[in-house]
């Protein structure tokens, strides 16, 4: 029993957030808006530190890692924003499809778009060379509609009809649930170094009580969301019978997490929260986005009652780590 | 990270399982803020010892076991699974316990740390007084140093047990030229030692759970001061880091809590609010998250890490979950919540709980303090 990363674990999240904080920067995302596009330099850079191959096996020429680490990764996409489809292709896609394909993921040749019947969208539809939909693998079709959405960096299509697949449901879920905990730190952290700068009655405004009690209530809920994911990303690791149910509260953790760290940062941040200018909206919107996306909170919560209230799950403190509910 | 436990985990947990399943007392024992329930209590304590389930995780030669501290989670789960009274010891084996394991000398170890793991001596803290509640450093009360002993003066509040507890460990002015922070000593001393004079307080629930502490020149030998002269403040801030962070609240009492709270909501669903049916569910979710959490704490201190502003993150989250939780239980109970005694002849435990959940975001350092701590120190706001 030992819940801290490895070394080799906390080594991939100081490289890639090292990388991440040199070459996405907000200056990217300003750019990437305006712009309206995808950015071919991150993708490739996040497929030369070996991300495309991060759940590939090593026979096949990827790094052979697992959950634990693909979530560590998603965190830190969420942190910096990223908007390339590495997620959903990498981190999601690739258990799920034939090794001819996952060694074109490793390679950064084949980008994966998801298609499943909870979301009425479909991300990144135009970049995608195949959509993953039900358990099919389909061509991604040409000229796909978009549909408007609130995040500037993200591209949604209209919906494919397919069946429901849930074991993509499942780690979708838990990806997105790691980019909102990645984005309500970096929220947090905007909102801290805003409030050690902005004067006002001639002090920072971090100085005032209130300020301090509305960020101090952030880190409560991000410290207590975060061994949720943890905990989650190691039982889908482990195939752990409750999985969905864990998969499910680091869902709902995750996003109260973030919607909290939105909101306080934006009141935090005075008018200029309420800006285009000020950086925060990208993070805020994408929290917005990741919220609904592959399940809401309202639908995570249903699957939890459903085992902790409506079904025979045994629950205790003896049940948090019992060895039968660690092997599927 | 690996989140299963080894075979001598589980075999540590089917001891404590089996001894806790043939002694864990078969009805509920009176309230501890009595002093019938204190007594049977204390009985609790010593039987605890019998077993040598004191305190695991102090070395043997103090009365414990020198097992680790995924350990004492599992006793806790097996603890709390198994319905086992409240901890009459809490303040002497969560807070002085360690800090004297910190700042005591070998002789205080051998004198306090024994009796404290074996029940025989039990602890109230006496640190707040009525002018220094949050504001610790405005502490007034005076220890005058004469030859080998101190002469202590002044008044104490809010202190928990102290009506029936044996000792007191307590802060006070041992320079009278100082302010604030400086100049104070941390000293322990018998309750009955003459000039002590206890004024039990009735709390909310009409109990004397705290009590006053009047000290008329009482005398107490130097060697009861836990670290030198002056340096009481660091080692009050060292005990309060106990107190706020891993031991004091276990997670398993919350768990145990939820799990009570979803039968109650199965009993209550068809007219349960669909507040109550969501704060239900959040119960469930934040004492998971609690155990998570302190899992990972102790992971880090296991391997050597240590717990500082941190153990403030800790307090605010398990005392607003206790109170949430018992909040829902209140509205699942409707028109029964203001019953002290049930229908069916049993005390109404979510009351008595929700009162007691009521003190959580003020004891052990409000949970305003607390948010400014983590402002100041884990996010570096400017005070
Ligand atoms: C059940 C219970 C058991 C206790 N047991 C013990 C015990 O065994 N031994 C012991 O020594 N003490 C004990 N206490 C006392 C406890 O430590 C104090 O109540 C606590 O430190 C708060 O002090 P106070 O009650 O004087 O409140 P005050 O300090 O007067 O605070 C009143 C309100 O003002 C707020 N406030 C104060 N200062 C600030 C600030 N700087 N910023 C923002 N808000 C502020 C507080 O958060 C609180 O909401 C116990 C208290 C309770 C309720």
């Amino acid at each position: 029993m030992d819940f801290r990363f490895t070394e080799d674990q906390l080594n991939l999240r100081e490289a890639i957030r090292d990388y991440l904080t040199g070459e996405h920067t907000p200056e990217v995302l300003r750019r990437l808006d305006v712009e309206g596009g995808r950015d071919a330099a991150i993708w490739d850079g996040l497929i030369g530190m070996g991300i495309g191959g991060l759940l590939v096996p090593e026979a096949e020429g990827g790094l052979g890692m697992g959950l634990i680490e693909a979530a560590i990764v998603a965190v830190e996409l969420g942190r910096a924003n990223v908007s390339e489809p590495i997620a959903d292709t990498a981190l999601v896609a690739t258990p799920l499809l034939g090794s001819d394909q996952r060694a074109a993921i490793a390679a950064g040749a084949l980008k994966v778009a998801l298609a499943h019947p909870i979301n009425p969208w479909i991300a990144d539809l135009d970049s995608a060379d195949m959509v993953l939909a039900g358990e099919a693998a389909l061509p991604a079709p040409e000229d796909p509609a978009p549909v408007d959405t609130v995040d500037p960096l993200r591209r949604l299509f209209a919906p494919i009809e397919c069946a429901a697949d849930d074991r993509l449901l499942d780690r979708a879920a838990l990806i997105a649930a790691a980019q909102l905990i990645g984005g309500a730190e970096r929220m947090l952290e905007l909102a801290t170094d805003y409030a050690k700068t902005r004067e006002q009655f001639g002090q920072p405004i971090g100085s005032f009580q209130a300020i301090k009690h509305h960020l101090a209530t952030v880190a409560v809920k991000l410290e207590f969301a975060r061994p949720v994911l943890w905990r989650a990303a190691y039982a889908a690791q482990q195939r752990a019978a409750r999985t969905p149910i864990h998969i499910s509260h680091a869902k709902v953790a995750a996003t109260d997490a973030a919607m909290l760290a939105a909101e306080t940062a934006i009141q935090v941040h005075g008018a200029m929260g309420y800006t285009y200018e000020v950086d925060l909206h990208f993070w805020m919107k994408r929290a917005w986005a990741l919220a609904g996306a592959w399940g809401d909170r309202a639908w995570h919560q249903r699957r939890i009652e459903a085992a902790v209230i409506g079904g025979g799950m045994a629950i205790g403190p003896e049940t948090t780590f019992a060895s039968e509910l660690n092997h599927g | 990270m690996d989140l299963e436990y080894t075979p001598e985990q589980n075999a540590f947990r089917a001891e404590v399982r089996a001894w806790m399943e043939a002694h864990v007392p078969k009805t509920p024992l009176k309230t501890l803020e009595g002093r019938e329930g204190y007594d049977q209590h204390v009985e609790w304590e010593r039987e605890l010892a019998s077993g040598n389930w004191g305190m695991v995780t102090w070395p043997e030669a103090y009365g414990g076991r020198g097992l680790d501290l995924i350990r004492w989670l599992i006793f806790e789960e097996e603890y709390y699974r198994a319905g086992a009274p409240l901890r009459a010891n809490q303040n002497g084996i969560f807070l002085l316990g360690p800090t004297i394991m910190e700042y005591g000398t070998d002789e205080q170890k051998a004198r306090f740390l024994t009796p404290m793991a074996k029940g025989e001596v039990i602890w109230a803290q006496a640190w707040s007084e009525p002018n220094a509640g949050s504001d610790m450093a405005a502490i007034r009360s005076r220890a005058v140093r004469d030859g080998d002993h101190y002469v202590i003066s002044g008044q104490k509040t809010w202190s928990s047990r102290a009506a029936f507890a044996d000792w007191c460990f307590g802060i006070f002015r041992t320079d009278s030229e100082s302010k604030r922070h400086k100049g104070l000593s941390f000293i322990l001393l018998p309750l009955d030692s003459p000039g002590v004079t206890i004024r039990p307080i009735r709390q909310l629930h009409g109990e004397t759970g705290f009590a006053e502490i009047f000290f008329d020149e009482v005398r107490v030998p130097v060697e009861n001061r836990i670290a030198g002269e002056g340096e009481g403040w660091n080692v009050a801030m060292a005990t309060a880091g106990f107190e706020r962070g891993l031991m004091l609240r276990s997670p398993a009492r919350f768990q145990a809590a939820a799990k009570r709270l979803v039968a109650l909501y199965k009993e209550h669903a068809a007219t349960a609010s669909p507040a109550a049916h969501e704060a239900v569910l959040q119960a469930w979710m934040d004492a998971e998250a609690y155990a998570l959490n302190t899992y990972s704490v102790a992971a880090t201190v296991i391997a050597g890490g240590h717990i500082g502003a941190e153990a403030s993150l800790n307090k605010i989250f398990w005392s607003e979950l206790d109170r949430a939780a018992h909040r829902a239980a209140m509205s699942l109970l409707g028109a029964t919540a203001e019953l002290r005694t049930l229908p069916d002849g049993a005390a109404n435990i979510w009351q008595e709980g929700y009162i007691f959940s009521l003190s959580g975001p003020i004891y052990a350092g409000s949970n305003e303090i607390q948010r400014n701590i983590i402002a100041e120190r884990l996010l570096g706001l400017p005070r």
